[in-house]
């Protein structure tokens, strides 16, 4: 038993070593090489040039403003769902959270109909005004803050409504009972309490926006941030830029990430009782009535339009929508396509069949990960758990630069081999991608899990295999359901790694739609985009209905 | 105790989801006194005590403190002070930061503001102890921390949410005991709630039992004791046994002789207001304390079965099954087993002894 749980470790140790840090330090080991000599020129060309300081400092001021942009947006939102009841909270509260459905690049390509250059906003503002040009140009730093505010606020809303409902509520009558009014409470108390909070909030966006590699590639025209000259810098065959700012990239954000997560998990604030739910604030002077709802509902409309136009734009035939407003014309023409041809089916297949596989794969990974560091507490639990976090540390172009620089030629005996080229590269990708989310949920779940349980199932005569599948299993699903889907769902949109690792043969939906759009086939585009959701939100429902199902019969 | 009343509710209610929580309530409690509101859980105290602090809305009726009606105030703005069930404590904030966040408003110096966080935690026994962060206290701690915090801004009244629950029985027992001598120190009018009569009785000046919504009835616990108005309130505080009678002629100076099944009449306390004619149907709801062992057919005596004999320490508490009810006695010797015939009699009739009309 211990020998077998020994093995276990090192296999996973190494498994996990080998694709996670390997290719990492394959990447710093190219960016100091030249035709098999150790040099510096690369980093001494990277902080010469200034195109490359640019980038960097793009990188940098973009997520800090996204970060700030997505706080200002997400917060206040957030408590005015939390905190008011008005005609229509719940599905509104619901709605405000839909920008999570859109995989960022489709997030991208929705925004692009609506407010591009010939998006429908925009049109509809220049004939409003009778303007000779469009009112703006949606590109460069601000087109991709904008982008990035609107798909990243969500973190700060979810976050903060869970921040919110896991706070004492007895907390806010204390001072309300030592005389503090609503500023004062929300100042000195709520705020403080929030700061964990939103301290989270701020490191997930501060990362997404980072790593962020679909809004400056379609939007950015000449500006460039890290990820984009990462990739412009492999495509035109400069491999040891490539490399260092590859490294550079990664050192930045794991330099941010360290001291933020460490304040992080320094703070947490626990809800000791339960108590009573705190009220929420009926809204009853007469304009605020009408006011808060219909506030509320604006808001929604403008964060949920991207949606609705690209629903729109999906049932226009390709090249029939050219310099009207609207689209002229409708059809379900873009939808039969998608699945009658062989080439517009095959991308389809391509992502649910990558993404199963990934999920699949994290899944063993992760709950083998859980169960050694969770219930035999190994040696190297630490490390474990870290290594299993890296990869959503690493920006998307880094893993993949790493992946596709490691596994480009065949040297056994350095455990590399060519993989570049078929489909396993993308697989191998997103299983990595996804896997600190499969490998989140498994920890929590182990740790939920009460191990007794597992020692009561013993005590009744259940050998490993029984205990496992009838006691530890069924306890994990809640949590493994959340995750999976969660990994699934970001599997099938990934867009970063797979534009770095595709060929042809194995082009994801994604790329795809890239392509699709290049060719100004802009419904079929809107199509694929609209399939993605939907198959997310399938994804999601399905995982939400899972965890239900596991715990009660519905009614 | 003074007689003028500083804090009065005058017919509080409160609906939720249509389903009355409090209905039709009305107290008034004295300056400096301490009132508890004892009841099971879901009878409404706490809900009370939230209309008091202002968390709650009444649907109808008053909220009174020191002759202000402050119904429609805003909780910070009424002046009272208030320690929750869980503390409440700011976990974000030091000891002496939390004590002194109800003083902070309040224009004083910041040596003032020190002086008064210091002395309210003299107070509470915990000096020195201003620095300390709050999740390094014990529970005991954190519950006198989370008083000297309600006392510090030296509020009207101070409200009280079960504070002791969550500590283990010995330190209860002893923390109700300096709680009391506290408050009583301060001199501070005080409504408690709690669902542990022994607390009830440690504690209050006067006690409001409420059941279902409603106050059944308030007086200082002596005379919810012997005197219990209702049947709810015989049975809940303490033990007493129930059995069936005939009332004999009609109640007089609140006295009522009962016929039991086998002849035997005891003489029964009847509530005040409460007449009773003769040859109504009564409940006699007897303490055990009163009750004694006799021969079987003695005279006054019920005959019955012994069903159970338990050894509580100081006594042997038998429950005896007789005809019409069960009963239960406490003696100081074994001398009967369970399944022996005995007979029941009371020792000090009408004490103990208490009829209430058959519903």
């Amino acid at each position: 038993m211990r020998n077998r749980t020994r093995l276990l470790t090192v296999l996973v140790f190494a498994t996990l070593a080998w694709a996670v840090v390997y290719p990492n330090l394959v990447v710093l080991g190219e960016s100091v090489v030249e035709d098999g000599a150790v040099t510096l020129r690369h980093y001494a060309e990277f902080f010469s040039a200034a195109s490359e300081m640019r980038a960097l400092w793009s990188s940098v001021w973009i997520s800090i403003a996204t970060v700030l942009l997505s706080a200002l947006i997400g917060v206040p939102l957030a408590f005015l769902f939390a905190r008011f009841e008005f005609p229509g909270r719940r599905v509104l509260g619901a709605l405000a959270a839909m920008p999570v459905l859109l995989p960022p690049l489709v997030g991208v390509i929705a925004i692009l109909f609506l407010y591009g250059e010939s998006g429908i906003a925009t049109r509809l503002l220049q004939s409003a005004l009778r303007l000779e040009s469009p009112p703006w140009r949606l590109q460069g730093g601000g087109a991709i803050l904008a982008v990035h505010a609107y798909s990243m606020y969500v973190y700060f809303y979810l976050f903060t409504l869970a921040g919110l409902a896991r706070l004492d509520p007895a907390v806010f009558e204390a001072a309300a009972s030592l005389g503090a009014g609503r500023f004062r409470t929300l100042t000195r108390v709520t705020l403080p309490l929030l700061t964990p909070t939103l301290a989270g909030a701020s490191l997930l966006t501060f990362m997404t926006s980072m790593a962020s590699f679909s809004a400056p590639y379609v939007l950015g025209g000449g500006f460039r941030v890290m990820t984009t000259q990462i990739f412009s810098s492999k495509l035109q065959g400069e491999t040891g830029m490539a490399m260092v700012e590859t490294v550079m990239l990664a050192s930045v954000s794991l330099l941010v990430l360290w001291p933020l997560a460490r304040w992080e998990g320094s703070r947490e604030y626990v809800a000791p009782g339960k108590g009573t739910r705190a009220a929420r604030r009926v809204v009853k002077s007469r304009w605020a009535t009408f006011g808060v709802p219909l506030a509320a509902a604006l808001g929604v409309l403008l964060l949920v339009l991207p949606h609705l136009t690209l629903l729109l734009v999906s049932f226009v035939p390709d090249g029939t929508w050219t310099t009207q407003t609207l689209p002229p014309s409708y059809s379900l023409e873009n939808y039969a396509e998608l699945f009658a041809e062989a080439r517009t089916l095959k991308p389809i297949l391509n992502s649910l069949l990558m993404a199963s596989a990934a999920t699949m794969i994290s899944i063993v990974i992760a709950l083998a990960v859980g169960r050694l560091v969770v219930r035999n507490r190994v040696t190297g639990s630490r490390a474990l758990e870290g290594l299993l976090a890296l990869p959503w540390a690493l920006p998307g172009t880094v893993l993949a630069i790493g992946l596709a620089t490691t596994f480009s030629v065949s040297r056994p005996w350095a455990l590399r081999w060519v993989l570049v080229g078929t489909p396993w590269i993308l697989v191998m990708a997103y299983s990595l991608r996804v896997l600190p989310l499969t490998g989140r949920a498994a920890l929590a779940g182990f740790r939920q899990l009460d191990p007794s349980l597992e020692e009561a199932a013993a005590s009744l005569g259940a050998g490993p295999w029984r205990s496992l599948w009838r006691v530890t299993i069924p306890g994990l699903l809640p949590a493994m359901a959340v995750g999976a889907s969660l990994a699934f769902v970001t599997g099938l949109g990934e867009f970063v790694a797979s534009i770095v690792l595709y060929t042809h043969r194995t082009r994801p939906i994604s790329v795809e739609i890239l392509s699709q759009l290049r060719d100004f086939d802009l419904g079929t585009a809107a199509a694929y985009g609209v399939l993605l959701m939907v198959l997310v939100g399938a994804a999601f429902t399905l995982g939400q209905r899972w965890i239900q199902g596991g715990r009660e019969p519905e009614g | 105790m003074s007689d003028r009343s500083f804090l009065e509710l005058d017919g509080l209610t409160r609906i939720f989801a249509g389903t009355p929580a409090v209905r039709d309530l009305s107290l008034a409690v004295g300056e400096h006194e301490i009132v508890t509101l004892l009841g099971p859980s879901g009878c409404g105290k706490t809900t009370t005590l939230r209309m008091i602090a202002g968390f709650e809305q009444p649907d109808s009726g008053r909220v009174v403190i020191d002759g202000r009606d402050v119904t429609r105030v805003a909780p910070q703005k009424r002046g009272f002070g208030m320690v929750f069930q869980h503390y409440a404590l700011f976990p974000h904030l030091s000891v002496g930061a939390n004590v002194s966040f109800g003083l902070e408003t309040r224009g004083l110096s910041k040596g003032e503001i020190a002086q008064k966080v210091g002395r309210a935690l003299d107070l509470v026994r915990l000096p020195g102890t201003e620095d300390r962060s709050v999740g390094s206290l014990s529970g005991g701690q954190q519950q006198r921390v989370a008083l000297a915090r309600a006392l510090a801004p030296e509020p009207a009244v101070l409200l009280l949410d079960e504070p002791l629950s969550n500590l283990d029985a010995t330190l209860r027992e002893r923390t109700r005991r300096e709680l009391r001598s506290l408050v009583k120190e301060i001199g501070i009018t005080s409504v408690y709630v709690t669902h542990d009569q022994e607390e009830a009785f440690d504690l209050s000046d006067r006690i409001a039992v409420m059941q279902a919504g409603r106050l059944e009835q308030l007086g200082p616990a002596e005379e919810l004791y012997h005197r219990p108005a209702t049947e709810f309130v015989a049975t809940f505080l303490g033990r007493a046994g129930a059995v069936e009678a005939v009332a004999r002629g009609p109640s007089q100076e609140g006295v009522v002789p009962c016929r039991l099944a086998g002849d035997a009449t005891w003489q029964a306390l009847v509530p005040e207001g409460a007449g009773v004619n003769s040859g109504a149907g009564v409940v006699l709801l007897v303490r055990p304390e009163v009750l004694e062992l006799a021969e079987p057919g003695a005279e006054g005596s019920v005959s019955g079965t012994v069903s159970e004999r338990r050894f509580a320490g100081s006594v042997y508490v038998y429950t005896v099954a007789v005809d019409g009810g069960e009963l239960e006695v406490h003696a100081g010797s074994a001398d009967a087993t369970a399944g022996e015939t005995v007979g029941v009699r009371p020792v000090d009739a009408p004490r103990g002894v208490h009829a209430f009309a058959k519903r």
